[in-house]
């Protein structure tokens, strides 16, 4: 490895080591503090990186990985949203578990999978990526002992995703019997060559999508996301709404970018009717939901259909708008998980929609964040969320996908209404006589972070064009 | 019948996958339904050493010690899981493990 190559992987190697190293350190001497303070060090730190990583863009470290504007981008969201996730977790995990020090191995290692991801353009990084990130997830998931749903959830997500892993690597096979190559740009030049899709390719691709769409949680792949939602501690459903998801779409980008997706009209109707069948789905199922937890399970679901529609709009445009509505997504995810944890007494999790009713008149503070989110999620004005659906819009003109399109305008309307019944909820005036409330922790550090991103989600939405600007400075480089 | 062995390999491969396909959808002890992943895994591993050896490159190989790596990784982790879930359930067979629906 040159020097150039370490300078460039920075951020990874450095969370890589980071976690070594906090291994070490748990085997020296267990406490909480030490190792959370290290983590976020660690974090910090990976984020630092990027800075002299800016150096040396566009760089490729052959054959497995590459550094360019894009990925570094996404490193960044990566990172910033592993680093808000961990401030949200050490409360929530002080009060729950007695051996909770192994969290802060288990998160960055997943982050460290991800930013694998983010980077990779070959399909053995992509594999090793995913793997790592999976195999921590099963540890996370199932990290709370004591809680009777969290080993479920836990074998549930191990069965389903070493399934879907799986059909994700015979996909690739097929893929690589076929083009010879495993690196994105060499399948694309491969298939460019021949002309067409032979029916082992198209396989291929296929089984591949499964892989993809299981870890994407999109329609029909999505069963597991509900009850791994629900049976996962907090912070860590948080982590698979959005790090785990965002750095699944970063490869599927780059692949579908590097062999000419848009050229071969039969991926693009399969991946059409995934989003279609995502957004409906995922809307619909949410409707009767009572657990909160779900609710956002199902919403996620439909938010990744709305994030394919800018994708399959293939234009310029569409990229950008995935970016903005990926960092949206995320800050709104994680505030709306935010809020969860920080309304989770120390026995309990506040997941029922009965656990919110008239929160507004008890913790104002609380429900206004819990508020805005929701807002965003559903896409009002003057949030990060509107902004978001504003660009995948703007992409769907330019690419003319009138159909999907009017599926989204629908979809967005249904999604409306289980967004404002948790709102109507909070809003209820007080009971009278006597009802048992769930008492929140209300950590500190986690009002802090909560009204971070309630900022952040306010400026994105008032004042999106800087983010803006800089999404479009690093796409140049990508199409 | 007379199969180019790459096509050979590649059908061998498949046969093996939906034989652990299949295996997982009808089997309802968990340790059972690990192992036909495994099985799957490893067809899938199958078909990228003919696949391999057919180009004449070694990318197919390595990315075979990969899934074995990561398939013992996996293993550890679920047999782990599943000791724990054995100590609240008494028992291994999935549809018990179903508290969560809806």
């Amino acid at each position: 490895m040159s020097f150039a190559d370490f300078i460039s992987l920075g951020p990874l190697i450095t969370l890589f080591t980071a976690v070594v190293i906090s291994m070490l350190l748990i085997a020296f001497k267990r406490n909480h503090r030490i190792t959370y303070v290290f983590s976020l060090l660690a974090y910090l730190m990976a984020l630092t990186a990027i800075i002299p990583a800016m150096l040396y863009i566009p760089h490729t470290v052959p054959p497995l990985l590459v550094v360019d504007e894009f990925s570094l981008f996404n490193t960044g969201l990566v990172l910033t949203s592993g680093l808000i996730i961990l401030l949200l977790s050490y409360n929530y995990f002080e009060e729950r578990e007695e051996r909770k020090e192994e969290y802060y191995l288990l998160l960055p290692l997943a982050t460290t999978g991800a930013l694998v991801l983010v980077v990779s353009r070959h399909f053995m990084s992509l594999f090793l990526g995913l793997e790592i990130l999976s195999i921590s997830l099963y540890g996370l998931i199932a990290y709370l002992r004591a809680r009777e749903r969290s080993d479920e959830a836990g074998i549930k997500y191990l069965i389903l995703a070493a399934l879907s892993s799986a059909f994700l690597l015979f996909g690739m096979a097929l893929v690589y019997a076929f083009t010879g190559h495993m690196d994105f740009p060499g399948i694309g030049a491969a298939l460019r060559q021949a002309g067409y899709i032979p029916v082992t390719v198209l396989a291929g691709f296929g089984m591949m999508l499964i892989g993809i769409g299981f870890k994407l949680g999109v329609v029909p792949f999505h069963m597991w996301a509900p009850d791994i939602y629900e049976g996962a501690p907090l912070p860590v459903s948080a982590f698979i709404a959005t790090i785990s998801k965002g750095g699944m779409l970063v490869v599927l980008i780059r692949f579908y970018v590097d062999i000419h997706g848009n050229d071969y009209s039969m991926i693009w109707w399969m991946l059409a009717i995934v989003a279609v069948a995502s957004m409906f789905v995922g809307n619909w199922l949410a409707l009767t939901q009572q657990n909160i937890k779900r609710i956002l399970a199902y919403s996620s679901i439909a938010h990744m259909g709305y994030i394919l529609v800018a994708f399959l709009s293939g234009v310029q445009t569409g990229l950008e708008a995935i970016s903005f509505y990926l960092v949206a997504y995320f800050i709104t995810s994680i505030g709306a998980f935010g809020v969860l944890i920080v309304m989770s007494s120390s026995i309990q999790d506040a997941e029922t929609l009965d656990d919110y009713r008239s929160m507004f008149w008890r913790y104002p503070w609380v429900a206004t964040v819990f508020t805005a989110m929701l807002l965003s999620l559903a896409g009002i004005p003057l949030t990060a969320g509107f902004i978001g659906k504003f660009y995948i819009v703007m992409a769907g003109v330019n690419g003319h996908m009138w159909f999907l399109l009017f599926m989204l305008v629908i979809n967005s309307v249904i999604g409306l209404y289980y967004y404002i019944r948790i709102i109507a909820m909070m809003f209820k005036s007080l009971a009278t006589g006597e009802v048992t409330y769930i008492k929140p922790s209300l950590p500190v550090a986690g009002n802090i972070t909560l009204m971070l991103l309630t900022l952040l989600l306010v400026g994105l939405g008032i004042y999106p064009t800087a983010m803006m600007q800089l999404i479009q400075q690093m796409m140049k480089m990508i199409v | 019948m007379n199969l180019h062995p790459t096509t050979a390999g590649l059908l061998l491969a498949g046969i093996l996958f939906v034989l652990g396909l299949i295996s997982v959808l009808i089997r309802r002890n968990i340790i059972f339904m690990l192992l036909s992943v495994e099985i799957m895994l490893n067809a899938a591993g199958l078909a990228f050493v003919v696949a391999a050896s057919h180009w004449g490159q070694a990318d197919g190989q390595v990315m075979f010690m990969f899934i074995l790596a990561m398939a013992a990784a996996e293993v550890s982790v679920g047999l782990a899981l599943i000791l724990q879930l054995y100590h609240q359930l008494r028992s291994l067979d999935s549809d018990e493990a179903s508290r969560m629906n809806g």
